[in-house]
């Protein structure tokens, strides 16, 4: 059934009003995911289809950014540990940097972006020009159809776009390294997985899973409850970045708080 | 009554005391209408009046908050989903953006509602139906083309032949020729005409266009205030003395 905005009254202040409607969206929303994903059929075309979309179509800009970011930090880094006596540490604390945090964080701020505010302003415009109410009345639950499928996707291909970047950022890192030094790839990379254990990895891991869920939900519910207009489906790809964002980065704090509690750290 | 309609039959739709309301806006009041096989009904009236509304009501997409709706004598209000499907696929809707799917070319847009509704009995095969649909718009050639490359008039005949696809027995139009020029809006009205008597549709047709409403209209329903404000055929709508009819049907 398409959602229709009732006519509102302002309880508290506008600010407010606002924060609480759209917690609650989020809430029947996320509900809702669950009770359509769930059910059969299941529309594994569509979510292979979004993979692609989402995830395939996303691996240069992961992979230029996570180069960069490898190679920058040790750059940055070596002449610190060099000045202390530790740059034999270097492959260490650029392994143990990029795949904790950097990685994952970078990753899905990213994603949050290109991803986040695609799938929002696809949504957003489908609703205006009624593509949505048109899947309706041909049989098919939109948000089995759209939404499901493409929180599916986000979900399955963040973590993956992750554990390619985090990859592609230590080779970023080998080469900056190889910037002022005369490095083997075999050595530097021996040295990086002897420092990298289950508890640096699991953790991240874990994290990116619900990077991508996050950054699926923001981006469809703001998407699919975007107001009329041009202006409305603008308003959603914005606001769809700026809370999906500050979702991962909320997310981050938490599990690591837990990993924290649960001695992964 | 026009030849052709049939006046003893049951309605194919029948509306009783329907009221849908958004807050403290109040769209639909207490409607009342019958609408018989092989109609072709016209509902014309002011803009944000409640139209397009109404006939998303009838589809299912927007649920009345009172009153009642039957389509093919089956209350729409009491079907489960698998049942407002199987009776959607009785139904076609030409969309006012005309609503084509933009991811997908032309062949994809008509083959979604073949291959969504899975309860369908499909006689021909997929390529078949595509083709027949396209060609009672005259659009064969646009078959591979996207959304994005069609003028307005061929995205309203891609429009129609979607919801022609499934073979329905109603067809719901939304301000079909807004938007479009003169000889396109007249293109569109005799496609329109002529596809109701090929496939014998009833056909609701909401629009604010006099034109289309005088050639295509064996009866009007003048829709204000959230009721049926006056049905008649369009001369007695264009004779007629109230005041805000007269000012529609003469300016």
């Amino acid at each position: 059934m398409a959602v229709e905005k009732t006519g509102s009254r302002t309880l508290f202040s506008k600010g407010v009003d606002n924060f609480f409607e759209s917690t609650t969206e989020m809430s029947r929303f996320t509900v809702n995911v669950f009770r359509e994903g769930i059910k059969p059929p299941y529309e594994f075309k569509e979510i292979l289809n979004q993979c692609f979309e989402i995830g395939i179509k996303s691996f240069l800009l992961v992979s230029v950014t996570g180069f960069i970011l490898g190679l920058v930090l040790v750059m940055q880094s070596r002449p610190t540990l060099v000045e202390f006596g530790a740059g034999s540490y270097l492959p260490a604390m650029s392994s143990i940097s990029i795949v904790r945090e950097i990685g994952p964080l970078v990753t899905a701020l990213i994603c949050a972006g290109k991803i986040g505010s695609g799938i929002s302003a696809e949504l957003g415009s489908m609703k205006v020009t009624e593509q949505i109410d048109a899947m309706e009345v041909s049989g098919t639950n939109p948000f089995k159809y759209l939404v499901a499928t493409r929180i599916m996707a986000t979900t399955i291909m963040i973590p993956i776009l992750t554990v390619y970047a985090d990859t592609i950022a230590l080779f970023g890192a080998y080469t900056g390294a190889n910037v002022t030094d005369a490095v083997n790839l075999s050595f530097y990379f021996n040295r990086v997985f002897s420092s990298l254990s289950f508890n640096d990895v699991i953790p991240s891991f874990i994290k990116t899973v619900f990077f991508g869920f996050a950054i699926g939900l923001v981006g469809c519910t703001k998407g699919y409850y975007s107001k009329k207009g041009t202006e409305g489906v603008g308003e959603a790809a914005n606001v769809s970045v700026v809370v999906s964002m500050l979702s991962v980065i909320i997310i981050d704090m938490v599990v690591t708080q837990i990993s924290s509690m649960l001695g992964y750290l | 009554m026009a030849p052709g309609v049939s006046q003893v039959a049951q309605p194919a739709i029948e509306i009783i005391h329907l009221a849908k309301a958004f807050g403290s806006k109040v769209v639909l009041r207490d409607f009342n209408l019958g609408i018989f096989p092989g109609e072709n009904l016209v509902v014309m009236g002011r803009s944000g009046i409640g139209k397009t509304i109404l006939i998303k009501c009838i589809i299912g997409l927007v649920k009345p908050d009172s009153g009642t709706l039957r389509v093919f004598g089956q209350d729409i209000s009491k079907l489960n989903h698998h049942e407002l499907d199987d009776m959607r696929m009785r139904i076609g809707f030409v969309f006012q953006s005309s609503a084509l799917y933009d991811s997908m070319t032309v062949r994809q847009n008509l083959e979604f509602p073949l291959r969504r509704h899975r309860r369908k009995k499909i006689s021909h095969s997929i390529d078949e139906l595509v083709l027949e649909a396209l060609t009672n718009v005259g659009l064969e050639s646009a078959i591979d083309l996207m959304p994005s490359e069609l003028s307005g008039g061929m995205r309203k005949r891609i429009g129609i032949a979607r919801s022609l696809i499934l073979n329905p027995e109603i067809i719901l139009y939304d301000e079909p020729t807004t938007g479009l020029d003169p000889i396109t809006s007249e293109e569109i009205v005799h496609l329109m005409l002529e596809l109701q008597k090929k496939y014998k549709t009833t056909s609701v047709i909401i629009t604010h266009d006099t034109v289309l409403a005088h050639e295509a209209a064996n009866r009007i329903v003048f829709l204000s205030d959230g009721i049926a404000y006056a049905t008649g055929t369009y001369d007695e709508m264009k004779s007629s003395n109230d005041p805000e009819i007269k000012q529609f049907f003469t300016r």
